[in-house]
């Protein structure tokens, strides 16, 4: 927890009702404050020696994964309008929280995603044509369109198929990671979740005993402030969410969520801390929810839109974008480039798998049972007869 | 060749669609995600942009229109250039692909226009629409269940249709019968007289009302004690002049002052053009109760006239309304009217509204009561004020705030100076 405190612009002033025996300041300060790297007009708001440690390669993989989500978002959004999929949700505004979180993670660690996180699968090797294939729903996607649109799983990415439920992945990735505890494996498991899920009791029971058994495990919540219609300020009363970690013994970080480099590198440090044996750590990215919860949501009914334009002038994005030409890893034209690239790959995906059938009816059965029931067989026959 | 763009389900489960602006015109040139249209759901608003590029052929939902999922919205010619031959619009019913045809009674009939079409799902030819239990059920009793006419919802063979063939009874009767009238259970001593004239009037106005206004009401209380003082004054001049000095002019007088502040209570909804009409006249009614039923007497301009004047008026015309010898023109044309049952106006009640007017009032009885003034308590003359509102035009809040204008009047009737004309 130390290096967090070297990098804040102000001091943390610590509320007396948090001043209980027990708790220092030096475990507070970061839960309470915002850790940044990269203010809104890309320049720095720390010495140049904290910046992460991160090759000009690497920094461009991050830029693209940026990129890759964006715009595979905003095709798709365009797709449910056109009555091309069922439904979207998309991740706009929340790219950093998700790209600069996963990349901090090694292939052998494993993703317990909440909902915005399929930059992450992508990221970590999900082919897009996969991902793409289930949101269709159709023959090529592993789930035979049994999960909604844009709930991708991948064995290969260690990326776990999202659950819907708020919260109830939660404990999942706690137990992921004591069983990698208890195996003796060194890989760290990612809890993502989104500040609705902190009112659930999974959410309590998951932090809960990953601080008991002191497991790798690293929980990562968006909070986008947003619940689709309930604000953060009706979700709790706590100073902030990373504060909660303390109640469970784990240290708790609050970070600029659309500043991707303050993120990696508080994700970073949470990582490297749960796979040396140093136990799980809450890391709370303040980001906002910029589009709708889903393509059924309307937020102009409940909410001020006026706040959400000012949260898009703090584009995660444009953000790291300024940074990078600055340091002359970018120029416009590779960035042109880079952007064609994406969206062409993101074209091609959606041409090859928009027109592969929906999965055989026999799937229906076949993926559920080791053995087909006779009952489910009779069923099956009929329809076919029926078919025919 | 013509694509044509079909309103697809953009929440989960939404059925139609408003369309509330067109972002293109025919005969433009449109991009691939260009948004075109917006379409207001009961979910949301949305933009749908194109999911093709060419020429905008035909516009065939206008703006203001409702959309049903599945139908036709625009074409595009996606052959680069020129648009699209005339075309002949898609008939109605390709829009709306009819339900089953094993549910005859589901069928649109030809002339049903877009907008009031089905929005069923298309159901293969053939297929049959059942839930598993009552496929089971039909196996068991060796009905096919291909055979059945479905009556339930969407044209649904339900577990009675299959036992109803089974039993080789007729197939049951369709669902969706029309409501017919309830029998009613004749008893001895009862009189039947039949329903004519002005109780027929009533009766058909009222039900229309209340069919077709949303009606709310809402109530207040008003403390008379100034209102009764200036009226005592002012009946001895009143009866100089040969007039009966009642409460009702100054009420009126005070509505009118109110709907000058909140005109969306003397208004109409026009719903043929879905317009509403502002009234700029106040013509005033009062419902009076005669021998034969009430009928409604209507003040004209009672904004310019002052409280003797509508002392006159209002009696004049209740008079000649209860000697039937009110003229057509002096029953009707109210923007507003003012109902009173005088000493038998109780505390409250939910009046309803003149239909096509959007606010009734209602005067109860005023009494003396104990109520707390300044810490003290102290004897009151205190009446209520119940006001039904044509929820479609106006809100909760502009309602409450008109009869808050008119209590404030009548409660310090020397405000009312300040309106006079």
């Amino acid at each position: 927890m130390g290096p967090m405190r070297a990098a804040r612009k102000t001091p943390v002033v610590i509320p007396p009702h948090l001043r209980v025996p027990g708790v220092s300041d030096e475990e507070l300060a970061p839960a309470l404050g915002l850790y940044q790297i990269l203010l809104p007009e890309g320049e720095l708001a720390v010495p140049e020696r904290e910046l992460p440690a991160l090759e000009p390669a690497q920094l461009i993989e991050m830029y693209r994964g940026l990129l890759l989500i964006r715009t595979t978002d905003e095709r798709m959004m365009a797709l449910q309008r056109q009555g091309r999929i069922g439904f979207y949700g998309e991740a706009r505004g929340q790219e950093a929280a998700v790209i600069g979180s996963a990349y901090a993670l090694e292939p052998e660690d494993y993703v317990v995603p909440a909902l915005r996180e399929a930059g992450a699968a992508l990221l970590r090797g999900l082919p897009l044509r996969a991902y793409v294939a289930q949101i269709f729903g159709n023959a090529n996607d592993v789930a035979h369109g049994r999960q909604l649109p844009c709930h991708p799983g991948s064995r290969a990415s260690r990326y776990v198929t999202m659950s819907s439920c708020v919260a109830s992945q939660l404990p999942h990735a706690t137990g992921m990671a004591w069983a990698a505890k208890i195996r003796g494996h060194k890989t760290v498991v990612m809890g993502y979740l989104g500040d609705g899920a902190t009112s659930e009791e999974d959410f309590h029971v998951a932090l809960n005993f990953a601080g008991v058994f002191e497991v790798p495990v690293v929980f990562f919540c968006q909070n986008n402030q947003w619940a689709i219609s309930v604000p953060v300020t009706q979700q709790t009363a706590s100073d902030t969410i990373a504060v909660k970690a303390l109640a469970y013994g784990l240290p708790g970080v609050r970070v600029d969520g659309n500043d991707i480099l303050g993120i990696y590198k508080v994700t970073k440090e949470a990582v490297d801390r749960a796979r040396a044996g140093g136990g799980p750590t809450l890391i709370e990215a303040l980001t906002y929810r910029v589009s709708a919860h889903s393509s059924s949501d309307d937020p102009s009914r409940y909410r001020d839109e006026s706040v959400t334009a000012e949260w898009k002038q703090k584009d995660p994005i444009a953000r790291f974008r300024k940074y990078l030409l600055a340091r002359h890893v970018l120029d416009e034209g590779a960035d042109e480039r880079l952007r064609e690239h994406v969206a062409g790959e993101v074209r091609d995906a959606i041409a090859a798998e928009e027109n592969v059938p929906p999965p055989p009816i026999d799937t229906l059965i076949q993926d559920v049972y080791a053995e087909v029931p006779a009952h489910l067989r009779e069923q099956l026959e009929e329809h076919k007869k029926s078919r025919s | 060749m013509a694509f044509e763009f079909k309103l697809p389900d953009i929440g989960e489960g939404v059925v139609e669609g408003e369309v509330v602006k067109w972002l293109v015109k025919e005969g433009e040139h449109i991009r691939e995600d260009q948004p075109m249209v917006e379409v207001m759901t009961d979910k949301a608003t949305v933009e749908i942009p194109s999911p093709r590029a060419g020429v905008v052929a035909r516009i065939l939902v206008g703006e203001g229109k409702i959309c049903k999922v599945g139908q036709a919205m625009l074409a595009i010619d996606e052959a680069n250039g020129k648009p699209a031959p005339a075309e002949k619009a898609p008939p109605a019913e390709s829009a709306a692909p009819p339900s089953a045809k094993s549910s005859p009674s589901a069928q649109p009939s030809p002339g049903a226009s877009a907008s009031t079409g089905t929005a069923a799902p298309a159901t293969p030819a053939g297929k049959v629409l059942a839930t598993p239990a009552t496929r089971k059920l039909a196996r068991d009793l060796g009905v096919d269940i291909a055979g059945v006419r479905g009556t339930g919802a969407g044209g649904r063979v339900t577990a009675d249709d299959v036992r109803a063939l089974q039993s080789g009874g007729a197939p049951a009767p369709a669902a969706h019968a029309a409501a017919a009238p309830i029998a009613i259970r004749p008893a001895q001593g009862d009189e039947r007289v039949p329903l004519r004239g002005l109780r027929k009037r009533i009766a058909e106005n009222m039900a229309l009302s209340k069919r077709t206004a949303a009606h709310f009401t809402y109530v207040e209380e008003c403390d008379v004690t100034d209102l009764m003082a200036l009226r005592a004054r002012a009946a001895a001049r009143a009866q100089e002049r040969g007039t009966r000095l009642t409460y009702l002019p100054f009420i009126v007088k005070a509505v009118c002052a109110g709907l000058k502040k909140f005109p969306m209570c003397n208004a109409s909804l026009d719903e043929a053009k879905q317009e509403v009409i502002y009234r700029k006249s106040y013509h005033i009614g009062i419902g009076t109760a005669t021998r034969d039923g009430l009928l409604v007497v209507v003040v004209r301009d009672a904004d310019r006239r002052s409280i003797f004047e509508l002392a006159q008026e209002i009696e004049r015309l209740v008079k000649s309304a209860r000697e039937g010898k009110a003229r057509r023109e002096e029953l009707s044309g109210s923007t507003f009217t003012i109902t009173s049952l005088g000493m038998l106006g109780g505390v409250l009640a939910t009046p309803i509204i003149n239909y096509p007017e959007v606010a009734i009032l209602g005067v109860h009885a005023f009494r003396e009561q104990p109520r707390v003034r300044a810490g003290q308590i102290v004897i009151r003359q205190v009446g209520n004020f119940s006001i039904s509102f044509d929820h479609r035009v106006v809100d909760g809040y502009e309602g409450a705030m008109f009869l808050q204008e008119v209590v404030r009047y009548l409660q310090d009737p020397t405000l009312m100076f300040l309106e006079m004309v």
